[in-house]
């Protein structure tokens, strides 16, 4: 079977190629990683603005943010971006004239994309893991001295966490694939995702708010079970602070739990987005 | 036929994905206690949205306590606190957060309501300990609430304590919470007598001594420098009491003469 899918694969690798290439010459993508970059960095710098947050805790926080927001930022507007340049150029015509069907031409498309998101975690992750340790060293020495507690650290907790958003990004990624393939702007496209990913964020909130089934009748009960399944819970990939700065409080298994998850909903996207990018005229 | 079982497969996916992902939901829930929608309820709307977005939470927290402080400067109560208690919730691990919040019911907010009946010459002797009391016991649940978040904070405990002896003139309300305050990891060496003192004036004078006894022989003495004071105040504890000198702690070496 993976002797007749080889071609197939082979034409998706090029593809999420000449994406990943086309990407990381983009000066959004390195306007970002810079801005990202000076986010994380700068947290060591504003560490003394805080209210008694522990110190490591602050930065960690500060980075982690940039790291949640420039990423949105990059998944969204690259993915629409990508995806409508080749339309807008009729490049895409021009492809899929080629034996490449609509759906690997999708998946490459997703998979330059998702290896480029990859790339930007990946160093900005690098650089908070660095920072963090290293003035997790500076105070582990001054509780010696202090004769006080040293606080906790875990740098495979930072990339526990960098994992976690990689698929987080992933899964923003095939959701505004998904739109791309029925909007026709970039601009609706940008605008949907953005509500997309919030509601995705805020998911657990309105189940919280609105899941009291005693006053629900079941039409609406089922519909906002059907509602708050078809949307993901982003929420589950944000426990960076508990990764590296408290690991006990994490259930064992919980990371591996959040990235199928994560997995599952990427699949279903895909899936979703290759039937309807099927019927759409290009 | 094929093109709607696709379709249909797709959909199943998706519902797939969403019931796995209820169950790994409720695996990590517990490592994110900063969320949760009664706290951040009623300052939704002040831009703490992008707090609970992900990431940047202090932040978002510090900017919402500076925020509080502007209300604190206009005595206006709810706003105040409905700010201040969103700081906790976006930072439940801060006992900063905690401590300042309970203080400022617990000891202002009475004041401001005095104030805003007419004052103190206008409301009566009667109604103001009731207003006092009304928000010093607000003030112990906000204490109660970052104690649990902090993992017990004596700090919080002895604010908790000092809150119930000045405000509520609970003496034995206030010697519990010295008392826990005591027996929590990382107590400050004062927490022992405070709690005795709350004790002995709540009434309960051998129970007091008794406590405080214990504690010396078993926590203080090792000390480094013996806790001469703790000490000196057992004495006066021994005095008082009128315990036989068999009975009494053990005179130290370098114990003054009284």
């Amino acid at each position: 079977m993976l002797k007749s899918m080889k071609p197939s694969l082979l034409r998706i690798f090029w593809l999420a190629r000449l994406t990943f290439l086309e990407a990381v010459r983009q000066r959004f993508f390195a306007f970002l990683i810079v801005l990202g970059a000076a986010m994380v960095l700068s947290s060591f710098a504003f560490r003394f603005l805080d209210f008694g947050h522990g110190e490591l805790k602050f930065i960690a926080d500060f980075g982690f943010g940039g790291l949640f927001f420039f990423g949105s930022i990059l998944a969204l507007v690259m993915t629409a971006q990508l995806l409508f340049a080749e339309m807008d150029n009729r490049t895409a015509l021009t492809l899929l004239a080629k034996p490449v069907s609509r759906t690997e031409f999708l998946l490459g498309k997703f998979a330059g994309i998702w290896i480029v998101l990859g790339l930007f975690v990946f160093v900005l992750s690098t650089l908070l893991g660095v920072m963090l340790w290293g003035r997790w060293q500076e105070l582990v020495i001054l509780a010696e001295q202090t004769a006080k507690v040293a606080p906790q650290f875990s740098l495979e907790g930072v990339f526990s966490h960098a994992l976690l958003q990689w698929f987080r990004l992933g899964v923003v990624t095939s959701m505004v694939l998904l739109i791309s393939t029925i909007a026709r702007t970039f601009l609706f496209a940008v605008v949907v995702g953005a509500m997309t990913i919030v509601a995705g964020q805020l998911q657990w909130l309105a189940q919280e708010a609105l899941f009291k089934p005693a006053e629900l009748n079941p039409f609406s009960h089922a519909l906002l079970w059907l509602a708050s399944r078809l949307l993901p819970n982003l929420q589950q990939f944000n426990i960076g602070d508990a990764l590296a700065l408290d690991p006990s409080a994490v259930a064992t298994g919980a990371v591996s739990a959040a990235i199928l998850s994560g997995g599952f909903y990427l699949i279903a996207y895909l899936f979703l987005a290759s039937l309807t990018f099927q019927r759409r005229e290009i | 036929m094929w093109h709607r079982a696709t379709w249909l497969f797709a959909g199943t996916l998706l519902l797939g994905a969403g019931v796995y992902s209820e169950s790994s939901w409720q695996k990590i829930r517990p490592s994110v206690p900063e969320i949760g929608r009664k706290e951040i309820e009623p300052s939704l709307g002040q831009g703490v949205l992008l707090g609970i977005l992900g990431g940047l939470r202090n932040i978002i927290a510090d900017g919402t306590w500076i925020r509080s402080y502007v209300y604190w400067e206009k005595k206006d109560r709810a706003a105040c606190e409905a700010l201040m208690r969103t700081a906790c919730a976006l930072d439940p691990r801060s006992r900063y957060f905690w401590e300042n919040t309970g203080c400022v019911i617990g000891y202002d907010m009475a004041h401001w309501e005095i104030r805003r009946r007419g004052g103190y010459n206008k409301v009566t002797r009667e109604i103001q300990d009731e207003i006092f009391k009304k928000y010093a016991r607000h003030g112990l649940t906000v204490f109660e609430e970052g104690v649990k978040y902090t993992g017990g904070s004596p700090s919080l405990l002895i604010s908790a304590g000092q809150l119930s002896e000045i405000k509520l003139k609970d003496s034995l309300l206030a010697a519990e919470y010295y008392r826990r305050a005591a027996e929590s990891r990382g107590a400050p060496w004062f927490a022992y007598f405070l709690c005795a003192k709350s004790y002995w004036e709540g009434g309960k004078k051998v129970e007091a001594y008794l406590w405080y006894r214990k504690q010396y022989i078993e926590k203080l003495l090792p000390m480094e420098d013996g806790s001469p004071d703790d000490l000196n105040h057992l004495r006066y504890f021994e005095e008082e009491l009128n315990v036989p000198f068999l009975q009494r702690i053990p005179r130290q070496k370098w114990e003054k003469k009284i």
